[in-house]
């Protein structure tokens, strides 16, 4: 009997232990807030990890194979679209916005310029399916994934089974979403007190709270919310951005609040991509706001920067680079993976 | 240690007994119909004097399904998502564990998937987004789908497709539907379309594609166009 207990808890302790080698916990940078993502729906493991990095990079979720979600959030540009206003997708289609950053997304409540996605799972669902994005299915796409001995055979290490679901897909993809964490920018030694800023860069942070912060807000640099920053319609886009999800005037031309880490390589800058210098940010702040009834609160009072001051700004803007995440191999081509 | 022995075979066998009782599976099916007939995908059907109404697609979740005796819930399906699909027969029986020494007087059930299941996230079986029942522009399920031909359609090739989703406030399409079981009836449900498309204008109301006031409207009169199934003799 006593021999049967102690196989029993062995075999239990083997089993934890398995399984603690298999799910690995999410990484909250010290002092961040709690993040929005419920983790204990997707435990994340490497296998996922890597599975959900191989459907980022790959093609093949698109109608005609050319484009992948990296094909428009490039890891260089914090995953956005390189140089590209608004992005395009198969075909050479040009959609109507610049495609977001990447970036803390498991603290994310909402996704897209307009929040109409409401979970990071079915975040990918919108772009595989705009046709000036990429132009296919859910429907299609796992049939074209079952196919493939290599995804089978992915799909069994990550979740333990070789039939791919729309489901298993769309999780993966989402682990490795959640695994970009950008949170070690100069800023970010400066708050865990490795370093210091420049006079220059503690003149910027101190305008950058006074100004900027109320929107932007420390430590993901967006308080998440949607707000009108006084930017003038396009009237060859006529995009009223979060009215179009809620239906209701009061949320017309408000757009979620970017967050601003790197944003030394997120050019260009808005919704619609209209700003391509940083220069040309700081003007419209300061000179360019349009008012209209939704204008956000905290910009109905000018903000007024000398030029010292924007160069200033511009220097404290610069310490949210994160070079560590730009150029983190984990996040790039899954070159053993992807064939 | 024979006692124990003892014990544990008979445990196992109420278990057994329970099991094989509770397996014997109490389904509920549903009946697609037009008017009095039953309704097959592309078949033509007179609405009106002059219009003719042809189905390609009717989809549905049922969710929440529960059994009630006397106002009181008395059996309630756990985990209670079904995709009902016309073009796939299979879906219309829904496999429901109902002991089959239940009584009860009503059934009750949703039409659509609840708030808290549409921000859920990926979820697999009926849900699983590959059912195209999920819109991908603007998260959230599609809680009815239907989609068809009317001559009164001056639409490209006379096309409608109503889409009736949306779970936030004030655009929350999920609405439950209660039903009056006789005694002795079996909680078999049909569903008419002749009775919904008489309440809609389909020369105007051709495409629901969002949430909002018309998919609200459109739900409110889906609700109505289910019923007891009769079965004739």
């Amino acid at each position: 009997m006593k021999n049967k207990i102690i196989l029993f808890s062995i075999a239990c302790l083997t089993f934890m232990a398995f399984k603690s080698l298999k799910n690995i916990s999410f990484e909250v940078p010290k002092s961040w807030p709690k993040p929005h993502y419920d983790f204990t729906k997707n435990p994340l493991s490497l296998s996922k990890i890597e599975l959900g990095r191989v459907l980022f990079y790959d093609p093949l979720l698109s109608k005609n194979n050319t484009i992948s979600c990296a094909s428009c959030h490039s890891q260089y540009t914090a995953f956005t679209h390189v140089d590209h206003s608004l992005s395009h997708g198969i075909d050479d289609r040009i959609g109507t916005r610049n495609s977001p950053t990447l970036m803390n997304l498991a603290w994310h409540p909402s996704f897209m310029w307009d929040g109409a996605i409401n979970h990071l799972d079915m975040q990918a669902l919108a772009p595989i399916s705009h046709p000036d994005e990429m132009g296919e299915t859910i429907e299609t796409v796992v049939p074209k994934l079952q196919v493939s001995k290599n995804y089978r055979s992915l799909f069994y290490k990550a979740f333990g089974d070789s039939v791919i679901t729309g489901q298993h897909t769309l999780k993966a993809i989402s682990q490795f979403m959640l695994t970009l964490v950008s949170a070690n920018s100069k800023y970010d030694s400066v708050m865990r007190k490795q370093t210091q800023f420049t006079a220059q860069e503690k003149n910027g942070y101190a305008l950058f709270q006074k100004n900027c912060a109320s929107c932007h807000a420390e430590p993901l640099f967006t308080n998440l919310q949607f707000e009108n920053n006084g930017l003038a319609l396009d009237t060859t886009l006529n995009d009223y951005g979060r009215m179009k999800v809620t239906k209701n005037k009061n949320d017309s031309l408000k757009f979620k609040v970017p967050t601003l880490r790197n944003i030394e390589f997120s050019y260009p800058y808005m919704h619609d991509g209209r700003f391509k210098r940083l220069s040309d940010v700081l003007k419209h702040y300061t000179s360019g706001i349009h008012h209209t009834k939704t204008l956000a609160k905290q910009l109905e009072q000018p903000i007024i920067l000398s030029s010292n001051q924007r160069v200033d700004l511009t220097a404290f803007l610069l310490t949210l680079t994160d070079k560590e995440f730009l150029f983190n191999p984990k996040y790039s081509f899954p070159k053993n993976n992807l064939k | 240690m024979r006692f124990i022995f003892y014990v544990i075979a008979c445990i196992l066998l109420c278990v057994n007994v329970l099991y094989a009782q509770s397996n014997k599976k109490y389904a509920i099916t549903f009946y697609p119909m037009y008017g009095e007939s039953k309704l097959e995908i592309d078949s033509s059907y007179k609405l009106g004097v002059n219009d003719h109404i042809q189905i390609e697609t009717l989809k549905f979740y049922i969710s929440n399904i529960e059994l009630l005796d006397k106002g009181k819930v008395v059996w309630k399906e756990q985990n209670s998502f079904h995709l009902i699909d016309i073009s796939n027969e299979k879906t219309e029986t829904v496999l429901c564990n109902i002991p089959l020494t239940i009584s009860y007087d009503q059934v009750k059930f949703n039409l659509g998937i609840d708030s808290i299941t549409n921000v859920y996230g990926a979820l697999g079986g009926d849900l699983d987004p590959t059912k195209g029942m999920y819109w991908t522009w603007q998260s959230g399920y599609i809680n009815f789908k239907l989609e068809g031909k009317s001559n009164v359609c001056k639409t490209r090739l006379n096309e409608f497709q109503l889409h009736l989703g949306g779970y936030q406030y004030p655009f929350n399409t999920l609405r439950s539907v209660v039903l009056d079981v006789a005694q002795n009836e079996k909680a078999d449900i049909s569903i008419d379309i002749k009775q919904l498309l008489k309440t809609i204008d389909l020369s105007t109301q051709h495409h629901i594609m969002s949430p909002g006031a018309d998919a609200i409207f459109v739900s409110e009169n889906v609700i109505k166009i289910f019923n007891i199934h009769k079965i004739e003799k």
